[in-house]
């Protein structure tokens, strides 16, 4: 009590009172002001590493996404291509088919129609050969009055007729 | 020129009434200031929060050059609430110096050295308990002998040196600054309005530096206060 500090008497009251100051203005400032400032902080400091783990997380399934429809879309292009590709191919195929197909009908045809001119043309001639021969003989018998054996005739015309079908070849 | 200490006596304990009355108007400032910025705080921070957040801040990284991870959370409150009591204190006497007859009765608390020594008090014995709590006593005070035991004396006077060196750097600093302000307001008042004008230059570049030498020494004193309590933390 008696003590000096620079020529002053120690005042050990002051000491105390500070003491006791210094706690109160402590746990006040604590618990009503440095507490809550310092919780919302903590919980700021909380929100945004979840807000940028979230935000990571995000973009990494966003790129996946991106990646993945990347890869479809390369695959629809080459489905695409493989697609026009098989569809051109075909319709050349059919295409080389229905050539072919006409082209052998357009034979056959032309074939049948060749023989068919052959068929009429020996018919014709045959039936004009009968009918000269018919003629000949009426004409003959008409003539001659006298009954010609139509064999013997025929022969005759026919080798006629073969001399004119030279005549006609030669001319 | 010395003011005279309206002093009592209570119970054999010394009273200086006007250290009580610098102490709690001080105390009363910085729950004021706190207050008025930690009003209603919110995830998105107003302006005042962004202002007691930097500060909280501030102080944080304080404590961190000392004690860095999570040892040193419980001493973030402890740091803030001395920087800023001693910023208050500091400040306090640069405006308000109340003087009633001869006697001072509001003036920087800083500016005595029985609070700066209450102050540093404080901290010391803070130290010593965390370091004992740490350590266990044996240890503890197997800690003076190291690194090599004959330095034992130097670390055990080591403690007082802290303990004068922490108060009275304070003390110093803010008491001369009240003796120089004090020495310009006889100065202005000496020889009317001829001593007058530059006086009041003179008083405002000095309450200038002295709030510039106020913080300064607040943030010195957390410090080396977070330097102390580091030693007694950490064997080396």
């Amino acid at each position: 009590m008696n003590a000096l500090v620079f020529g002053v008497a120690l005042q050990t009251g002051d000491m105390l009172i500070y003491l006791i100051l210094f706690i109160l203005m402590f746990i006040i400032v604590m618990k009503y002001a440095y507490g809550p400032v310092s919780k919302m902080m903590q919980k700021r400091e909380d929100k945004i590493n979840g807000d940028l783990d979230y935000a990571d997380e995000t973009r990494k399934k966003a790129d996946e996404l991106a990646a993945q429809r990347e890869a479809e879309l390369k695959n629809t292009r080459t489905e695409a291509t493989q697609i026009v590709q098989n569809a051109k191919k075909s319709g050349d195929n059919q295409r080389d088919q229905i050539i072919t197909q006409a082209q052998s009908e357009a034979q056959q045809l032309k074939a049948n129609a060749q023989k068919d001119a052959q068929q009429a043309r020996q018919d014709a001639l045959n039936s004009a050969r009968d009918d000269v021969a018919q003629l000949s003989v009426e004409i003959a018998s008409k003539l001659i009055q006298k009954e010609l054996s139509a064999d013997d005739q025929k022969a005759l015309i026919d080798s006629y007729i073969e001399g004119l079908g030279d005549t006609n070849g030669s001319r | 020129m010395e003011d005279k200490i309206p002093t009592f006596t209570i119970a054999g304990l010394n009273f200086n009434l006007g250290n009580d009355i610098s102490g709690v108007i001080a105390a009363l400032m910085v729950l004021g200031f706190v207050f008025f910025l930690a009003k209603n705080p919110k995830i998105r921070p107003s302006k005042r929060q962004n202002i007691l957040e930097w500060l909280i801040d501030f102080v944080n990284n304080i404590v961190k050059g000392s004690i860095p991870g999570e040892e040193g959370r419980k001493f973030y409150g402890l740091a803030f609430v001395m920087f800023l009591f001693i910023f208050m204190s500091n400040q306090l006497g640069l405006f308000l110096q109340v003087n009633v007859g001869d006697y001072n009765f509001v003036k920087s608390p800083t500016a005595s050295p029985v609070i700066t020594m209450t102050l540093a008090m404080i901290i010391l014995l803070l130290s010593h308990y965390y370091g004992v709590k740490k350590w266990g006593f044996g240890t503890y005070l197997k800690n003076y002998s190291r690194p090599v035991a004959f330095l034992t004396p130097v670390n055990v006077l080591e403690e007082f040196t802290n303990f004068l060196t922490l108060s009275l750097r304070l003390f110093g600093n803010i008491y001369a600054g009240e003796i120089l302000l004090k020495l310009i307001a006889t100065f202005m008042k000496s020889h009317g309005v001829i001593t007058f004008i530059p006086g009041i230059f003179l008083e405002m570049v000095w309450q200038a530096f002295s709030v510039f030498i106020g913080s300064i020494q607040a943030y010195v004193f957390v410090t080396l206060s977070m330097v102390y309590i580091s030693k007694k933390l950490e064997q080396e």
